[in-house]
């Protein structure tokens, strides 16, 4: 009894020295980062798919070290799904000095997460894209600095339209016919998603002259008879059952382009590299085609914004950091768009000076970007997203009635829209 | 939302730790008590902090507007719950889970005990079946939800459904993504079931090895038919075994969410799904919209429709009663 009795309060003892020893390793461990500099700046990056781009970021960190031997950064690879995982964390004293951000939420400026950058992008504005600046301004101020832009445009297989006899689509009713005439067993005429809605929705929605909101961003207006009209065309390419359905992989990946499951797809500039690769130039890049003859072409402009923590005691330094590399290193801009991935470059200057869109699809991609590109208005939230792609996925798949169910969806997104701004 | 995903287990959990009656008289020893301290201290203080804090907490936020913030302050008593109940998107996904478990739970219950009646009754190979029938409870949901979804039911002709559809002449199907007719149900319950069904029948195997053999040795005699023994020995003997079981079944139905999201999910999130069930309502309510107020208040919602059927269900059951 007495034996085990010591045995078991040595265990005891043996796993709180242990956990105390692992304790002060992981205080001294942090110690050691803050040996060099008196300032140690968390940062966090969603994780990218591209190998080499956690190794840059985290390259571009030891830099600015070097060159300012005051801070530190700490790279955080944030894996799963970021958005959710930082805006909790944002809510918590473990949150990040520095971040970046997807989708620009108007509600993170109104809940005073984010730092006014107007300092930093002083003079700086015409480097920079209208809607970039739009998407991540907010009451007069800005608060993200776009890292990079991200063209989403329609890929087609040259050789697959040129055997069949059909000219590249320049309105929604060739894009539908051309997608009809090219659906066998094997392969379906167009992707845009496995869900068989993904962007086209919206896209349809700004090519038939419809918008989310109006420009005061005051008022839902994606119900208006041009709206109804183009996001009815949805319903038009699952009827004629020309639509890829349920692939392996969703819109953002070639696949479905590449293995040839699809004659078209809208998919992103990031994928042209592995496109290339795979196809060498059977390919093409147009924007989404304009609906009816009132409508315009268009296509989606995403990327990354960087953005600091307004609470953070750091915010100067993050700041100073930002600025450093997202505005003064066009070099380090040019090797983080074209070197691992391909985004063009957000910077009007560093793009100019990026000959890989000199010629070609890129060139044809970031000539639609500039000419065509939209972005979601800031006050777009995920609440209304969802509204509204319900409503979508109802008139698409299920046949519903377009105006009420849409008249519906903008009713509560409406009342959303006037939560936020309350 | 883990919150309500695990206060059945904590209720469960919490209830042994009362000391056994019937010491009086003893004088007390305090090396005991504190050990008994010690012992559970770690226990009671984590889920003290970590559950009916945070419990509490999300109580206080579902009367609060907390968007993107977690801060009480701004009462609004009801709103969230009324703004809920009026919610077209809230009331289907709660009306879809509510038919989801009733169709669910009767066949998750009837196949399990139908393999273990038969494992019972065999003679060789047992442990072989047992042990494949179990595995799959040890497969995350997320990665059998993801090889439902992009390979057996994916919308390709090669897809392992639709080249077994081929061989009978049928055309490829988008087994997920068209809802007319929908086939989505297919995928979400077939995974459904091979990821649960083997555990409950290892729960009844437990029970029916508990039986004793005399009895069905006594009907046998009297000339009962394999039926009849079922019938009158086998399903009054499992009855505690099937109530707590069907229990189990009932809540994790309710509680539906890691093969509903994953097999749905597209880059927009959940959005475009047919189908959502309250958890992941809840989810992208709270952790994709922020708005912790209103996702906070759908989980007790949740919470109060799982404990009311719960109850029902004891009530019609049984569940505690003694035999």
């Amino acid at each position: 009894m007495s034996t085990s009795l010591t045995s078991r309060r040595a265990f005891l003892g043996g796993s709180l020295l242990f956990v105390g020893g692992i304790a002060l390793a992981a205080c001294g461990k942090d110690d050691a980062v803050k040996a060099g500099a008196k300032v140690t700046l968390e940062q966090w990056y969603h994780a990218y798919g591209e190998a080499g781009t956690q190794q840059a970021v985290i390259r571009y960190a030891k830099e600015y070290t070097k060159a300012n031997p005051d801070v530190a950064i700490k790279v955080n690879w944030i894996a799963g799904d970021y958005s959710a995982k930082l805006h909790s964390t944002l809510l918590t004293p473990q949150a990040p000095d520095l971040f970046e951000i997807g989708d620009f939420q108007y509600v993170d400026v109104k809940n005073g997460l984010l730092a006014p950058l107007d300092d930093i992008i002083k003079g700086q504005e015409a480097e920079y894209s209208k809607a970039s600046l739009d998407s991540a301004t907010a009451d007069g101020k800005l608060y993200g600095l776009k890292m990079m832009d991200d063209a989403m445009v329609l890929y087609y297989r040259k050789s697959v339209l040129e055997k069949a006899g059909i000219a590249v689509p320049q309105t929604f009713a060739d894009l539908a016919a051309a997608a009809k005439r090219l659906t066998s067993r094997e392969q379906k005429g167009l992707f845009v998603g496995s869900d068989g809605i993904g962007n086209a929705a919206y896209l349809l929605l700004w090519s038939g002259g419809g918008d989310l909101l109006d420009p005061e961003g005051r008022k839902v207006v994606f119900n208006s008879p041009e709206g109804v009209a183009a996001i009815s065309g949805l319903k038009q390419l699952h009827d004629d059952k020309s639509l890829l359905l349920d692939f392996t992989t969703d819109w953002y990946d070639p696949g479905a382009f590449v293995q040839g499951a699809a004659a078209m797809q809208w998919c992103g500039l990031w994928a042209m590299p592995a496109i290339k690769k795979a196809l060498g130039d059977d390919f093409g890049v147009i924007a989404w085609p304009k609906f009816g003859d009132t409508g315009q072409a268009v296509s989606r402009i995403g990327g990354w914004f960087a953005a600091v923590n307004a609470k953070s005691k750091h915010a100067e330094e993050a700041k100073k950091f930002i600025e450093w590399l997202w505005i003064k290193q066009a070099d380090l801009q040019k090797d983080w768009c074209v070197s691992y991935g391909f985004h063009v470059p957000s910077r009007k200057s560093v793009a100019a000076r990026t000959t890989e869109f000199g010629s070609g699809p890129a060139k044809d991609a970031a000539d639609v970007l500039a000419n065509t590109g939209r972005a979601y208005p800031n006050l777009w939230n995920t609440t209304m997203d969802s509204a509204f792609a319900q409503a979508v996925l109802k008139i698409a798949k299920s046949g519903g009635d377009a105006r009420s169910l849409l008249d519906e969806a903008a009713a509560k997104a409406q009342a959303e829209l006037d939560k936020q701004l309350a | 939302m883990s919150d309500t995903a695990t206060t059945g287990q904590t209720a469960a959990a919490a209830r042994p730790a009362g000391v056994r009656p019937g010491r009086r008289g003893r004088p007390t020893d305090w090396r005991a008590v504190g050990a008994f301290a010690v012992l559970t201290a770690p226990t009671v203080l984590g889920l003290g902090l970590f559950k009916y804090v945070a419990i509490g907490w999300s109580f206080l936020l579902s009367f609060s507007e907390a968007r993107g913030t977690v801060d009480l302050g701004s009462w609004v008593g009801f709103d969230n719950y009324t703004f809920l109940l009026g919610d077209e998107a809230f009331r289907s996904s709660m009306t879809g889970v509510i038919l989801f478990t009733i169709f669910i739970v009767p066949v998750t219950f009837g196949i399990s005990l139908g393999l273990a009646v038969l494992l019972h009754g065999m003679r060789r190979g047992r442990a072989f079946f047992r042990t494949g029938f179990l595995i799959p409870a040890a497969v995350s949901y997320v990665v059998a939800a993801l090889i439902w979804k992009m390979s057996l039911f994916n919308g390709l002709p090669s897809g392992v459904a639709n080249t077994i559809g081929g061989l009978f002449g049928w055309d490829v199907q988008s087994w997920i993504a068209s809802t007319d007719p929908p086939l989505y149900w297919i995928v979400i319950i077939t995974v459904r079931l091979w990821l649960q069904v083997g555990l409950y029948m290892i729960l009844f195997l437990a029970g029916l090895q508990a039986i004793p053999v005399h009895l069905y040795e006594a009907a046998a005699l009297d000339g009962a038919s394999r039926w009849a023994r079922f019938r009158h020995i086998t399903l009054p003997m499992l009855r505690n075994t099937s109530v707590a079981i069907l229990m189990l079944i009932l809540i994790a139905a309710f509680q539906a969410f890691d093969e509903f999201y994953n097999v749905f999910m597209t880059t927009t999130g959940n959005s475009t799904a047919p189908v959502r069930p309250p958890l992941v309502f809840l989810y992208d309510t709270a952790l994709k919209g922020q708005d912790y107020g209103v996702g906070s208040a759908g989980a007790f919602l949740l919470t109060l429709l799982i404990v009311l059927v719960t109850l029902l269900q004891g009530r019609l059951v049984g569940f505690g009663r003694k035999d």
